[in-house]
């Protein structure tokens, strides 16, 4: 699924859920009409907050945590445009969209896996995330790339995956250089925007391409019996990959609208009320 | 005539989260209980029982006991105090029966091949190979057995939990039972391929295991007379099953491992090692919490026990 973190500041630098909110204030609304803001006594915060904020900046994730997790992210920002100019060189070399997915198949396995190191982050506590959400939307992408898209031949030459690629790719870059951005400080209001606007068209995007591509591989797990184990066996076990998909697929249902209104909401909070910085989730 | 003069107390009850005065009660003895105020409480507000109310001095901070005394508290005259609603809430015992009774009935709807979970030819048969039989006794036992001690052996803590662990409880014990017993009353089961030696073997450390957890419980009920929560540290007894206690916290989860890995080795099936190890996780986690706890409160705590395996964790 495309990746959406539930915090709303990203990767910044601070480790307390608490402080995300009005460290973020500062982090990323460096222009100056706006500074007068912080010391708004906003619902829900004391005028203490203030004194706060500047202590929780001190106590973020230290300077070499900060220092790996810029790194970190430029190369994750790099390595997806590398994708994003392979698909398009490889578009204008071929004139079709037609099997765009070899071009990039090995960045694009190499990135998405790395990106396991984010539930990690989230577990050493240098990132405040939720290990659980995070661990879920890595894993669910991972799950694409190698056991789907990677695992049945077949599909990889369907449009679906060029669908859900460049979904991907274009939310990965904004999302990477937004966490690089605040990391240094420095955010600018356009990569926040893009961050919280372009996953209006491309979640749906990459949400369909997704599906479209599990649907694909279906007839061809059936067939080869693909990842499954069936009886009798001495570990008295049984697996069908096939139903497996099928309720995967399914569980796109309940999960994606979840997701997708979360985010609507977030963008209301960080980007429609400014001036106001009521308490962020 | 003599006539004491008490000082009566005054309580205020604020919503913890808006602030908002939900009730007033004056004229309350200063010996009165939390749990008394919670009945007054409930009275002027009858859809929040005292069992979902949850009552303290701070809005953030943890709830008062039901046996706190109002004069005992950090609080004037006039006490204010902020209570959250804890939700819908159900009796533990409530939940342990319905989460126990349910594998019990699942299981043996699996081991009598009731219609629609195996192929039409299966309905109504029975397994041909005997450790289906034994594995089914000693599920049922297991099943039997807490649901027992759940009646007549257990004394709770708490009264009530949130309504919806309720289904949280039952999804786990319905579906993994639901799942186990799929495969083990299977018309293509294969037994232990060490045999009759393997199902020995298991059948031992599984019946030795439930003994042990049942003395373990006993002896968690004969700590603490009946209607009382108090709390006290558990010794080993005359029981030799209770012996364990030197090593160990919450023997009764090291000996409810030790029962379903017999019962893995009996099966030789893989979603029951599944279970085990996710129940293993679990009782970790509560047996970890509760060897903290019992640090927390008694400085004298012996030192050379582990939560839940001996030296090890």
């Amino acid at each position: 699924m495309l990746s959406l973190r539930h915090d709303t500041s990203g990767s910044g630098p601070c480790s307390f859920p608490d402080s995300v909110n009005l460290t973020a204030a500062v982090v990323q609304d460096q222009r100056p009409f706006r500074v007068g803001v912080m010391s708004a006594a906003a619902p829900g915060t004391s005028k203490a907050a203030h004194g706060d904020v500047a202590a929780k900046k001190k106590k973020g994730p230290g300077a070499l945590a900060t220092a790996y997790l810029v790194i970190y992210n430029v190369v994750m920002t790099a390595g997806w445009l590398v994708i994003a100019v392979g698909l398009v060189r490889a578009y204008l070399a071929r004139g079709s969209y037609h099997g765009l997915y070899y071009s990039i198949e090995k960045p694009l396995k190499f990135f998405q896996t790395g990106a396991i190191l984010e539930i990690l982050h989230c577990a050493v506590g240098i990132v405040p995330s939720s290990v659980v959400l995070t661990g879920f939307q890595v894993l669910s992408r991972v799950f694409l790339t190698w056991a789907v898209t990677h695992s049945v031949r077949e599909v990889q030459s369907e449009d679906s995956v060029l669908l859900f690629v460049t979904a991907w790719t274009v939310t990965e870059i904004i999302r990477y250089s937004f966490y690089t951005f605040s990391l240094l400080n420095h955010l600018p209001y356009l990569i926040k925007w893009a961050r919280y606007t372009f996953f209006i068209v491309l979640y749906p995007m990459g949400v369909t391409g997704e599906l479209l591509t599990i649907y694909a591989a279906l007839p061809y797990v059936q067939k080869t019996g693909l990842y499954s184990v069936t009886l009798p066996n001495k570990y008295n076990f049984s697996f069908d990959y096939y139903t497996f998909l099928i309720l995967i697929m399914i569980s796109y249902i309940p999960l994606f609208p979840q997701l997708y209104f979360h985010m609507i909401r977030q963008r209301k909070k960080v980007l429609g009320h400014a001036e106001d910085y009521s308490k962020v989730e | 005539m003599w006539h004491k003069s008490v000082v009566f107390f005054e309580v205020e009850i604020l919503d913890a989260k808006t602030k908002d005065k939900l009730c007033f009660l004056d004229k309350v003895e200063p010996n009165a209980t939390i749990g008394e105020i919670k009945s007054m409480f409930h009275k002027s507000h009858p859809q929040w029982y005292p069992a979902r109310q949850s009552i303290r001095l701070d809005p953030k901070g943890k709830s008062l006991k039901d046996e706190d005394v109002l004069q005992h508290l950090p609080v004037g005259t006039t006490a204010t105090f902020y209570f959250r609603d804890l939700g819908a809430q159900i009796s533990w015992v409530t939940v342990f029966l319905t989460e126990y009774t349910g594998p019990l009935v699942i299981y043996l709807m699996f081991y009598f091949r009731v219609p629609f979970i195996y192929a039409p030819k299966y309905d109504f048969t029975t397994s041909k190979h005997w450790v289906v039989h034994l594995a089914c006794m000693c599920h049922s036992f297991h099943y039997v057995k807490r649901l027992l001690e759940t009646l007549f052996v257990h004394r709770f803590s708490h009264g009530t939990m949130p309504l919806r662990n309720i289904f949280k409880n039952c999804t786990y014990y319905w579906g993994f039972a639901a799942w186990m017993a799929y495969y083990i009353n299977h018309p293509l089961y294969t037994p232990p391929i060490y045999g009759e030696q393997q199902i020995r073997l298991a059948l031992i450390v599984f019946l030795f295991c439930q003994i042990g957890n049942f003395s373990i419980h006993v002896a968690l009920r004969n700590l603490r007379p009946p209607g009382s929560k108090t709390r006290k540290i558990p010794y080993p007894t005359k029981n030799p099953f209770t012996w364990i206690f030197l090593l160990v916290s919450c023997p009764n989860y090291t000996y409810e491992l030790g029962s379903w890995l017999g019962f893995t080795l009996m099966t030789q099936c893989l979603p029951v090692a599944f279970f085990t190890l996710v129940g293993f996780i679990q009782m970790t986690v509560w047996a970890k919490g509760k060897h903290r706890s019992y640090l927390k409160e008694f400085r004298d705590y012996p030192p050379l026990r582990s939560p839940i395996l001996p030296f090890v964790l």
